[in-house]
């Protein structure tokens, strides 16, 4: 591995190494990671759609240049996203259809921050690229190689605070990655992570008793998560691309949150759903089971009972939250969160009920509905 | 001649060799790969397998028999403390709330986190953590809540009522009974039980079952202490005054370090910094009935800073506990981080550690007791003169009645609203006379001077078993004097 991963500096560029006192030797390659100054970095691209190198670590700004060498047979490009923004680059380079080919698969939007075209087999291509701190995916863009042909640059002063790499969540897994990898040390726990997983972290955007629920992928619509409020007991945001980074949490002093991998695509905007009568109660929560790993929430609404359990819509970008009630005397009111884009489909004891105005009408004695919502 | 006199020099000179590993040994016990081993909680499940939660979330079962881990319950949030229900139900204090985990349908995986209790603000400063639970003699459970740190701010978004009043200050308590220790009841009623407290990482019962808690030097805290806690007192550490009853409308800093030391309650026990400790943290009695050595009764206390435990010496002086400190299994083979205690079913202590933002060290240990009586000091009570001071072996009369075997200092930790305290009014205290009992074993000090309010420490010198064999085994001993002996009041000595 170290042989094939190299490294190209000008006299000049030695000069400036040196006058890093951090930086006291030519950087070295520890596993697929390395540490440059102000440096050339080449990166292949092979075949069975992966980047030779998953991850890089920069200084932030301060300039270095990437060269893609395309090793494989196929075509392949090289676009660097903002943090948190593959899955949408991703995405929309898909939607772009014929027009796709002739612009690189590279879509025009605001979280591209830097691209490499589309090269045949055997080509080369450069850029030049200055980043501040953060975690910046890179990504191919080719319809299909986006889901699994990707890396990440970190742009980091402490790079000593960087997993391993094999624990990295912004690195792609490969299950044929050779014992290291596949044994192991892919997990930040004795044990391979699972999903739906679950954690009790500090969340963001979200009150400090949080949970986050990272659901099992999808063959299509990928992985999606969600964030959910222990504190007042609702659904916070949903995201897809990933699970969590709880890294900087767990090191240091605990100050730092845990971070949202992926593309938050539906953020509550609404507040507390359920009406009582006309009244809006206070939740408690009172705990959650585990059924097939899916937690299934329980929280009390004065004498009601609710409990919640959330699925990702097979195949789409959505979410379907199933409750149920205990036996109560009041109607119940479920108010769905209004937003442009977000279509919901509301179900009953089973049966289709359409909300009205927003406002999903349960009848006292009520003892279960759903709400799915598609966030397309 | 000369060959008679070099040996009997060198038979007087030669000094006993003995160490704690003779009678101790500490063992690692092997951990999962990939355990991250920030150790938060352990215990012993009724069928004997060690329960053991850690920082990422993990709640593991350890087989001593079979020497394997298996995982039960997992995604906890900082979990401090874990204590069994029965042999598939633990009760976990996480961050957020205290948690009943059960394994519902046998399968060893738990499937149902019940929140027992979250009825107490979090506002997401990372310095809030939740330490214990402990389950008293009538089922009552005890928790303590710690401070904010302002080494960072607080979220956006709370849980509980904030009150600004108590948002001033190093570390704070905006946020319902933070500094608080809570008692809930067994019919699920949570009382805030005491207050005062900065950082308690530690909390448990001695052999009696009296509920204590230790906190760390800081604010308002001179140095680490070891507090006996009782309904509605307060502690000294003055944030958390806010949520209690009846306190007027202030910042309690507003109060005066005169006023706030007339309220509060004082330590039983002051673990002098650098000297003792610098992060006493969890505590257990040895209820072993002697499996775990001749310390039967007593109390340890773990450390996080230093490769060792810390031994609790109380006594009693009008009725009001106080006592005295010193070092258990020092530099013999514990790494520091000692965050966790919890005696085996076989008496073996089992040592869970942690280094998380502090000094310490991950993994877990276990100490077992070999053979023998080591010759360690096993009591200090203090007379109305001086001190009693009891050993485990019979004293070697010659050192054991020198007056130069007893070197004394005290020193007081001032009270005050700054980060620690200097030892202040430090003064060596002379020993005036020196009687041995007749069993050898208790040794009775007159002092020069004794006043309460001060830390008398206390550096034996090169002390032995009367057959010579053995050394004493730790020589510095730390008596927090609170109360003096009244003078009417008889002192029950050893036979002179």
């Amino acid at each position: 591995m170290l042989s094939t991963f190299y490294f190209i500096s000008s006299f000049w560029l030695w000069l400036h190494l040196f006058a890093e006192p951090a930086v006291t030797k030519p950087p070295v390659c520890q596993g697929a990671t390395a540490a440059y100054a102000d440096t050339t970095i080449v990166i292949r691209a092979l075949a069975g759609l992966q980047y030779e190198q998953t991850r890089l670590v920069v200084k932030p700004k301060t300039r270095f240049r990437i060269v893609l060498e395309n090793a494989d047979d196929m075509s392949h490009n090289l676009v660097v996203t903002r943090p948190n923004s593959r899955m949408k680059v991703v995405e929309a380079a898909l939607k772009m259809g014929t027009d796709g080919a002739k612009k690189n698969y590279v879509p025009n939007l605001p979280e591209v921050i830097a691209n490499i075209p589309l090269l045949e087999p055997s080509h080369t291509d450069t850029l030049t690229l200055t980043l501040d701190e953060g975690a910046y995916p890179f990504v191919c863009t080719y319809p299909g190689h986006g889901y699994v042909m990707y890396g990440v640059i970190h742009a980091t002063r402490e790079p000593k605070r960087l997993p391993p790499v094999d624990e990295d969540p912004y690195v792609p897994k490969r299950a044929d990655a050779g014992d290291h990898a596949a044994h192991g040390k892919q997990s930040a726990h004795p044990y391979k992570m699972t999903f739906p997983a679950l954690y009790r972290t500090f969340m963001p955007e979200c009150g400090p008793a949080a949970i986050a629920v990272g659901l099992p992928a999808d063959p299509t619509a990928g992985q999606q998560s969600y964030c959910w409020d222990a504190g007042s007991c609702r659904l916070r945001y949903a995201w897809t691309g990933g699970f969590v980074d709880s890294y900087g949490h767990w090191e240091g002093n605990g100050n730092r949150l845990t971070k949202v991998v992926g593309d938050i695509y539906y953020n509550d905007r609404s507040g507390f759903p359920f009406r009582i009568g006309t009244a809006t109660p206070v939740p408690q929560f009172k705990g959650y089971e585990l059924v097939n790993r899916y937690p299934k929430f329980s929280y009390s609404l004065g004498s009601v009972q609710v409990t919640e359990l959330i699925r990702a819509v097979p195949g789409k970008r959505g979410l379907v939250r199933q409750f149920t009630l205990s036996a109560g005397k009041l109607p119940v009111t479920f108010l769905l969160d209004q937003q442009e884009g977000v279509q919901y489909q509301t179900r009953i004891n089973n049966v289709v009920a359409s909300a009205k105005n927003g406002r999903l009408e349960l009848p006292a004695g009520t003892r279960q509905f759903s709400v799915t919502m598609l966030v397309p | 001649m000369l060959l008679t006199l070099f040996l009997s020099t060198l038979l007087a000179v030669a000094a006993p060799a003995d160490t704690i590993t003779d009678y101790y040994t500490v063992e690692t016990i092997p951990t999962p790969e990939g355990l991250i081993v920030e150790t938060g909680g352990i215990a012993f499940m009724p069928d004997g397998r060690l329960v053991a939660c850690f920082h990422r979330g993990e709640v593991m079962m350890y087989h001593p028999k079979t020497r394997k881990w298996s995982l039960f319950a997992e995604g906890l949030h900082d979990p401090l403390g874990v204590i069994p229900v029965s042999n598939n139900e633990v009760l976990v204090m996480q961050r957020p709330e205290l948690t009943r985990i059960k394994d519902t349908n046998g399968d060893g995986v738990a499937d149902r986190y019940e929140t027992v209790s979250d009825q107490f603000g979090m506002s997401g400063n990372y310095h809030e953590f939740a330490f214990g639970p402990v389950k008293d003699a009538k089922g009552n459970l005890y928790f303590s809540l710690n401070t904010a740190s302002n080494g960072a701010g607080i979220r956006d978004e709370i849980r509980g009522r904030y009150d600004s009043l108590g948002r001033q200050g190093r570390m704070y308590a905006c946020v319902p009974y933070r500094g608080w220790v809570m008692q809930l009841s067994p019919d699920g009623k949570l009382t805030p039980w005491a207050s005062g407290f900065r950082s308690p990482n530690g909390i448990g019962f001695d052999a009696k079952g009296r509920l204590l808690v230790t906190d760390n030097q800081g604010d308002w805290l001179g140095t680490s202490k070891l507090y006996y806690v009782e309904k509605g007192k307060f502690y000294g550490h003055p944030a958390s005054l806010v949520w209690r009853e009846g306190f007027p409308d202030i910042d309690p800093l507003t109060l005066t370090p005169a006023q706030l030391d007339s309220m509060r309650t004082r330590e039983v026990v002051a673990f002098p910094h650098q000297r003792i400790a610098h992060s006493p943290t969890q505590m257990v009695a040895d209820k072993t009935g002697g499996k775990f050595g001749p310390y039967a009764g007593q109390l340890f206390v773990g450390e996080m800073d230093f490769p060792r435990l810390v031994r609790v010496l109380f006594d009693e002086v009008d009725g009001e506990l106080q006592g005295a400190c010193i070092p258990f299994m020092d530099k013999a083979g514990l790494r520091m981080g000692n965050n966790r205690l919890a005696f085996a079913p076989d008496g073996s202590l089992w040592v869970g550690q942690n280094d998380h933002g502090w000094v310490g060290a991950r993994g877990l240990q276990r100490i077992v007791y070999k053979q023998g009586v080591p010759l360690d000091l096993m009591d200090m009570h203090l007379t109305a003169t001086g001190f009693d001071l009891t050993f485990s072996q019979p004293l070697d009369e010659a050192a054991a009645r020198q007056v130069a075997s007893y070197a004394f200092r005290r020193f007081y930790y001032k009270y005050h609203r700054a980060y620690g305290s200097p030892e202040t009014d430090s003064q060596p205290v002379a020993v005036s006379d020196v009687k041995l009992s007749a069993d050898k074993r208790t040794v009775s000090l007159t002092l020069g001077e004794l006043k309460k309010g001060y830390v008398y420490e206390l550096t034996l010198g090169n002390l032995r078993s009367a057959d010579g064999k053995k050394k004493v085994a730790n020589r510095l001993v730390c008596y927090t004097l609170n109360r003096l002996k009244s003078p009417g009041t008889a002192t029950v000595r050893t036979k002179p």
